[in-house]
């Protein structure tokens, strides 16, 4: 019985000692709210997230607040869209994080734009054409195909700092893209209906969402990007709406609606308040919700406004 | 005899064998790094994932365009401007053109410039080195170090480039303590990110050769005094919506007589800005407070007094209204002192131009009541500068 002792004994210790350094979450801080939705959805217990804008601010104008620095010091991993949407105020936070992990090219840094297929990609630019982004748009995470490529590059991103859990990650990104085709499959055959119609939105912003469901852009409210609408441009706005028989005005949560809705009482279109990103609203949680509130508040538009 | 080496050896090979397994679980830490760098390195080999039917569109450059050049910017700050006790009343001037180059140095730093060019009393366009630093990324501890030429870190406005300030005439107490273009000297800056995660605290100590030609009430010591300030940073979120900043600030140096002139500040800033109209809406209400001790003899010293409270309000998109009250002593005469009020009327075109209007009126002991309206313009060209809070 003795001779079995150690043995015994050595089992148990071998299997007490298997590397247990990873009990810590991984403390990740997004920019936005949809990239902390799809961190989560990856991350799963695995990751601890907070993201520095909610849902309902203009993410272009985001405060650099101090507090913000406080969670930047800390984390072990930073996932921005890139594309200098956030130049305006994550280069000083990072500056100021004393957090070299953190910093482009350090281990903890993914930028979620990496891969995605770009819309709106200027051949020259200047600061005459307004606030552009030289880049490409931005807004990438408005069609949900790009989804996968965010969620994929958050997804190697923490293989980086937790390789031995890349079972677990790689379960959840399948979990992630599975589900994902399911309910683009339903987006997509409930926006059927709509499909080809003309919108007019206030700011330059939902491209790949117009895109991936066959929405054409008729109009623009703002004259350039980041110039608010001028009596012309409502004019000009108003015209086309009227000629092209636009049901739908798409306005931010984050822009006052006085202009859309001068535009929508002087024709038959409707303003409609989509969510730009989660949380936008009470109720929309996750990446999902997200679409699931957007189509919805867009067919109900659609289905009661006049022909 | 066999059997008790067996016993002990038993021990020291599971002792190991637990030493070993912990070890390889730090061990792969490090080697996560270098895999990293492989993912990174496959991932952009095997290229980006299928693209469906929507390419980028023909004609498009690359996704970034690399380059090594730093973000240079250029900012011009030209002003007309009325004022009631000079000879000449009405006049124009281009009061500044700035250019900033700022890049990542390496992994382990990064490095500022400013030159400035702008006119003299005679209007001949002198250039000058505003600033130049380099700025450590990587330090341990939540430090960070910067050495070079800067503006110290004193109070609210010190570090400020005056073009980026919200109103266009300068407190009355920083001119005369810090001249018209503020502390700015040579040295070393250390802050520290306090271990505090309840709320922001930041704790900067500079140490600085002493300005030249210093017009306030620091100089340059010929001998071993070196110039010391310090700034004790706290920030709090009262809600999403509104903060407060509460800041110490302290300075020991030299005076023109080779003796030490100690300053102290506070300063209390409270802003709303409401988060989902953020860009529509906001109030500031600040104050500033500095107590000066000029040691002037063996056993005398001069005690003097100024501050500043301005408010401020935006009205809509593009436009700020800034009310300012100012009371400031001389730091060599705690019985006269001066009074004024200002009001800046700014609009915001874009974020890279604005123009503002600032009236001032004040007075002092012994002088004319004096009124000055300037007319600022102040536009950017270049890399995109950070938004301030």
């Amino acid at each position: 019985m003795k001779r079995f002792l150690w043995p015994v004994l050595l089992a148990l210790l071998v299997i007490s000692a298997t590397p247990a350094h990873a009990q810590k979450k991984v403390k990740v801080v997004t920019t936005l709210t949809d990239l902390k939705s799809i961190t989560e959805l990856i991350g799963g217990d695995k990751v601890d997230v907070t993201s520095i804008a909610t849902g309902y601010q203009n993410p272009h104008f985001v405060d650099p607040k101090p507090s913000y620095i406080v969670k930047l010091s800390r984390a072990d991993m930073f996932v921005t869209i890139g594309l200098d949407l956030e130049i305006g105020w994550v280069p000083p936070l990072l500056n100021s994080a004393r957090n070299e992990k953190i910093l482009k090219g350090g281990v903890g840094y993914v930028d979620t734009s990496a891969n995605i297929p770009l819309l709106q990609v200027p051949i020259s630019v200047s600061r005459e054409q307004g606030d552009i982004h030289i880049y490409g748009n931005p807004h990438y995470w408005l069609d949900p195909e790009n989804g996968k490529i965010i969620a994929q590059n958050i997804y190697e991103g923490l293989l980086r700092l937790r390789p031995e859990a890349q079972g677990y990650f790689t379960a959840n990104l399948k979990k992630f893209n599975d589900r994902l085709d399911a309910k683009n499959a339903e987006w997509e055959a409930q926006m059927q209906p709509i499909k080809g119609a003309d919108i007019v939105t206030y700011h330059d912003q939902w491209p790949y969402f117009e895109h991936h469901f066959g929405l054409n852009n008729a109009a623009y409210m703002e004259p350039k990007p980041g110039i608010p609408p001028t009596p012309s441009q409502l004019a000009k706005v108003i015209k086309i709406i009227q000629q092209r028989h636009v049901k739908v005005i798409v306005v931010a949560p984050y822009y006052r609606p006085n202009a859309a809705n001068l535009v929508a009482r002087r024709t038959n279109a409707k303003v409609v308040k989509l969510a730009s990103s989660v949380e936008a609203f009470k109720g929309i949680n996750t990446y999902f919700d997200l679409f699931d509130y957007n189509v919805k508040l867009l067919v109900d538009a659609f289905g009661s406004a006049a022909p | 005899m066999h059997l008790r080496f067996f016993r002990r050896g038993g021990i020291v090979f599971v002792f190991l064998l637990y030493t070993v397994t912990v070890a390889q679980a730090q061990v792969s830490d490090s080697t996560a790094v270098a895999d990293s760098l492989l993912i990174q390195d496959l991932a952009r080999e095997l290229g980006p994932a299928e693209t469906t039917a929507n390419p980028t569109p023909v004609g498009s450059v690359t996704r970034n365009a690399p380059t090594l050049n730093p973000n240079i910017s250029m900012i011009g700050d030209f002003r007309a401007m009325y004022q009631s006790d000079v000879a000449r009343n009405v006049d124009a001037q281009l009061h500044e053109a700035e250019m900033g180059l700022q890049s990542v140095v390496d992994p382990y730093a990064r490095a500022d410039f400013f030159i400035s060019a702008a006119p003299d009393e005679n209007g001949d366009i002198q250039f000058e080195l505003e600033e130049a630093y380099l700025t450590s990324l990587s330090l341990p501890h939540q430090l960070q170090l910067k050495a070079g030429k800067f503006r110290s870190s004193f109070g609210k406005i010190n570090m400020i480039h005056p073009h980026a300030l919200p109103f266009i005439d300068i407190p009355a107490v920083y001119v005369n303590y810090f001249g018209e273009d503020g502390l700015n000297d040579q040295g070393v800056s250390l802050s520290w990110l306090l271990p505090n995660s309840h709320f922001f605290q930041d704790l900067t100590v500079q140490v600085t050769r002493g300005p030249v030609g210093g017009v306030g009430v620091y100089t340059h010591d010929n001998g071993n005094q070196l110039l010391y300030v310090a700034h004790l940073k706290n920030f709090w979120d009262l809600s999403e919506n509104a903060t407060i900043e509460l800041g110490f600030s302290g300075a020991a140096g030299p005076n023109e007589l080779g003796r030490t002139n100690w300053l102290g500040g506070i300063d209390f800033t409270y802003k709303w800005k409401p988060l989902q109209f953020n860009t529509y809406r906001s109030f500031t209400l600040q104050v500033e407070t500095f107590f000066n001790r000029k040691n002037v003899g063996p056993d005398a010293r001069i005690n003097t007094f100024g501050m500043y409270a301005l408010a401020s309000y935006s009205l809509g998109r593009r436009w700020l209204v800034v009310g300012r009250f100012d009371h400031s002593d001389l730091p060599d005469n705690p019985s006269w002192n001066e009074n004024g009020f200002s009001t800046t009327l700014g609009f915001r075109t874009t974020e890279f131009q604005k123009i503002e209007l600032g009236v001032r009126t004040s007075s002092a002991q012994g002088f004319d009541q004096r009124y000055q309206a300037i007319l600022r313009a102040v536009f950017v060209i270049g890399a995109h500068g950070a938004h301030a809070y």
